[in-house]
């Protein structure tokens, strides 16, 4: 009983601490807000952070990380995402309502911020052989079945050009989905469709253990 | 709680003499059906789709069933938002010291069913006598619904609901959090309040926040059947009736750990820590405070998701057996509850599939002072196999099947007859749903086994009552806004 006693009052210690550290003083002023009030600080905090982390390094695979992330593409895919020009079905779910209400500064802010953050580096391939088979993909393409290199857009370290994203150490389950989105046209891009529409999930699997792992 | 229903011997005469001679379980066991009734799980929450401007397919597969998504959104406090605040008070250090929201963070919610017994159920007033086999229920439930973020760390959802078969209105879930995480979200962390031992949980596979709408619809819960009801464990039963603190982690998007104990709440007439003679008008109250705790591992991986957990709780209860018994000091029951639940979900462009499901096992130990008069045994074990599946095509069309199973230790002072609490039932369900805030369902229940008196038909056939009778259709319409 009294074991439970007193991690009740640490429970509630935590919360009290907690709150005392927003160090909240007397108010003197009550302040309107507008929709585009918030800077890309306030944003991050509310509303980024909670997927891509607080410097654009996200846990789950679910989510992209955007530390480094090209700032033209970071823009180009928010613009979309609030005219709705991007759907696929995470793009529908998440960032269509995210997105409607951002302005262009707080969308260029966002893009600044997230592409300056120091980039991570991937993670150690634990499948050399399937690394080096997308390495090959990824620098020379499938010619006899018209899938074209990624390394003239992407970059040699595919580390992005302007609109063309950075694709070095992403998740590979992110990227896995993305081809497949773009193979089946389940995310729009003519030049992703025209450049991949044939690739195999094998060649999906070695080009994204290669990105993974940069 | 159903573990200390108690009623009939064999036939439907001494059954009525039975239920007058522990009057005060009869009245306990309904106090408790009533309130567990109104503790109904959270569902799809307007008032969050208005604040992230998010579609309701970022958070739930389909409603009320949680997306990884909608797991990390409640355990991040429900604070996203894009919206700024309307009003934000500042001090000397622009700090601010009131957030406003610009939307009120409220919704409600609406179900509606009829439900058709295969046989008319006995009449809980007159012994021997018929009820009707049908009828509908509109509402069948109605909540109001109130959430969202309160600062930018602090969020909560509050949930008062109507209940037509009980009669009762009552505030049926509080959840009311503190969260924040660290600069590379390697952590997630908070602290809350609430008064459902579960319903803080972010997976569908415990019992406390099930995936299913309409939780069984049949004779338990149409009120007035005379039945027992079907046993479950003690911990299911607490919504409405506890509250307390909970600390959780949340490490590497993966690992979940969540520690909380739960008091006694003055609810009603149902529990008071108080007032003993609330006690004796039915109800009963936990003795001190009950730890809970929760360890869940989730991975997520392209349209797919997986997650092992277990919860458990260790209560100690006196139960409402005794008029003009005094709780301090009372007969303390002790509940030893461990559930093991798993949950995956593939979450594709069209096809949605989830397989979820508990194995929950009970000890519950008995006051001496209650054994042999309202207990046979000092000690009972008590097992449930809970396992759902659905497949939702395109969030429109859907199918699913939920199979129970419960075994135990017999004890006939608690459930009459051999005292088993066996049962065994199938749920199967067909949904339509034109929106995701607005759902059609069709479902039959069949009961295999029904043992002793959870078995309202004992009522009718004290000799030979049938599972199948049981069996229940219901057509339901669910909807929010």
């Amino acid at each position: 009983m009294r074991r439970l006693t007193i991690s009740s009052l640490l429970v509630a210690a935590i919360a009290v601490a907690a709150l005392c550290a927003r160090d909240a003083t007397a108010a003197d002023s009550l302040v309107p807000h507008d929709a585009a009030a918030w800077d890309a600080k306030a944003l991050i905090s509310r509303a980024c952070s909670k997927c891509h982390g607080f410097t654009g390094v996200s846990i789950s695979p679910l989510f992209p990380i955007l530390a480094a992330q090209q700032a033209s593409y970071i823009e180009m895919e928010l613009q979309l995402f609030r005219l709705r020009d991007r759907s696929d079905p995470h793009a529908r779910a998440f960032m269509w309502g995210i997105a409607r209400a951002l302005t262009d500064d707080q969308i260029r802010a966002l893009a600044q911020y997230f592409s300056s953050q120091p980039a991570v580096s991937g993670r150690v391939s634990s499948n050399a052989a399937l690394a080096q088979k997308g390495k090959l993909i990824y620098e020379g393409g499938v010619p006899e079945r018209d899938i074209l290199a990624c390394l003239p857009c992407h970059g040699p370290n595919a580390q992005g050009i302007h609109t063309f994203p950075r694709l070095a150490g992403q998740h590979r389950d992110y990227l896995s989905t993305q081809l497949q989105q773009f193979r089946s046209n389940g995310r729009e891009s003519e030049i992703m469709q025209h450049f991949i529409s044939n690739i195999t999930d094998d060649e999906i699997a070695a080009v994204t253990e290669y990105l993974a792992s940069k | 709680m159903a573990r200390d229903h108690h009623e009939s011997r064999s036939d439907v005469r001494s059954a009525a003499v039975s239920l007058l001679r522990v009057g005060a379980v009869a009245t306990f066991l309904l106090s408790a059906a009533a309130l567990m009734l109104v503790s109904t799980p959270a569902q799809a929450v307007p008032p969050f789709a208005r604040q992230t401007g998010l579609a309701c397919e970022a958070c739930h597969t389909v409603p009320p069933e949680l997306t990884p998504f909608g797991r990390r959104f409640k355990l991040n406090g429900y604070t996203l938002t894009t919206r700024p605040p309307l009003v934000s008070d500042t001090d000397d250090h622009k700090k601010n010291t009131l957030w406003l929201s610009d939307l009120p963070g409220l919704g409600v919610l609406f179900q509606a069913t009829y439900n058709h017994y295969d046989r008319a159920p006995p009449d809980s007033a007159v012994p021997g006598a018929k009820s009707q086999s049908e009828n509908l229920e509109f509402p069948q439930q109605f909540s109001l619904i109130a959430g969202g973020a309160i600062t930018d760390q602090i969020g909560g959802f509050l949930q008062m609901t109507y209940d037509q078969p009980s009669g009762t209105f009552g505030v049926d879930n509080t959840d009311l959090r503190y969260s924040d995480h660290t600069q590379n979200n390697d952590f997630v962390w908070g602290v809350l309040f609430n008064n459902n031992p579960g319903n803080q949980d972010v997976w569908n596979s415990v019992a406390a926040y099930p995936t299913l709408d309409f939780s069984n619809q049949s004779l338990w819960s149409a009120g007035g059947a005379g039945g027992a009801g079907l046993t479950s464990a003690f911990f299911e039963g607490l919504g409405g009736l506890t509250a307390g603190p909970t600390a959780y982690i949340w490490y590497k998007d993966s690992f979940y750990l969540g520690i909380s104990e739960y008091h006694a709440a003055v609810s009603g007439s149902g529990t008071s820590t108080l007032d003993s003679t609330n006690l004796s008008a039915g109800g009963g109250a936990l003795q001190g405070w009950a730890p809970y705790w929760r360890a869940a591992y989730e991975r997520d991986w392209g349209y797919n998701s997986a997650s092992v957990g277990v919860s458990g709780m260790y209560s100690r209860f006196t139960p409402a057996l005794i008029a003009g018994q005094t709780l301090d000091p009372g007969f303390i029951n002790r509940y030893l509850d461990i559930s093991y639940d798993w949950q995956y979900q593939y979450i594709g462009q069209h096809n949605i599939f989830s397989f979820l499901g508990r194995y929950t096992r009970e000890k519950a130990d008995h006051d001496p002072g209650l054994v042999p008069t309202y207990y046979s045994n000092r000690s009972d074990n008590f097992d449930q196999w809970n396992v759902t599946g659905t497949y939702f095509y395109n969030r429109h069309y859907g199918a699913l099947v939920n199979f129970v199973h419960a075994s135990g230790t017999p004890d006939p002072a608690i459930l009459g007859g051999n005292g088993s609490p066996g049962y065994q039932y199938e749920v199967l369900e067909l949904d339509y749903l034109p929106w995701l805030n607005f759902r059609f369902i069709l479902q039959y229940n069949i009961y295999n086994v029904v043992k002793n008196n959870q078995n309202p038909f004992i009522l009718l056939n004290a000799t030979n009552p049938q599972a199948s009778n049981n069996n229940t259709f219901v057509f339901g319409l669910w909807m929010d806004f």
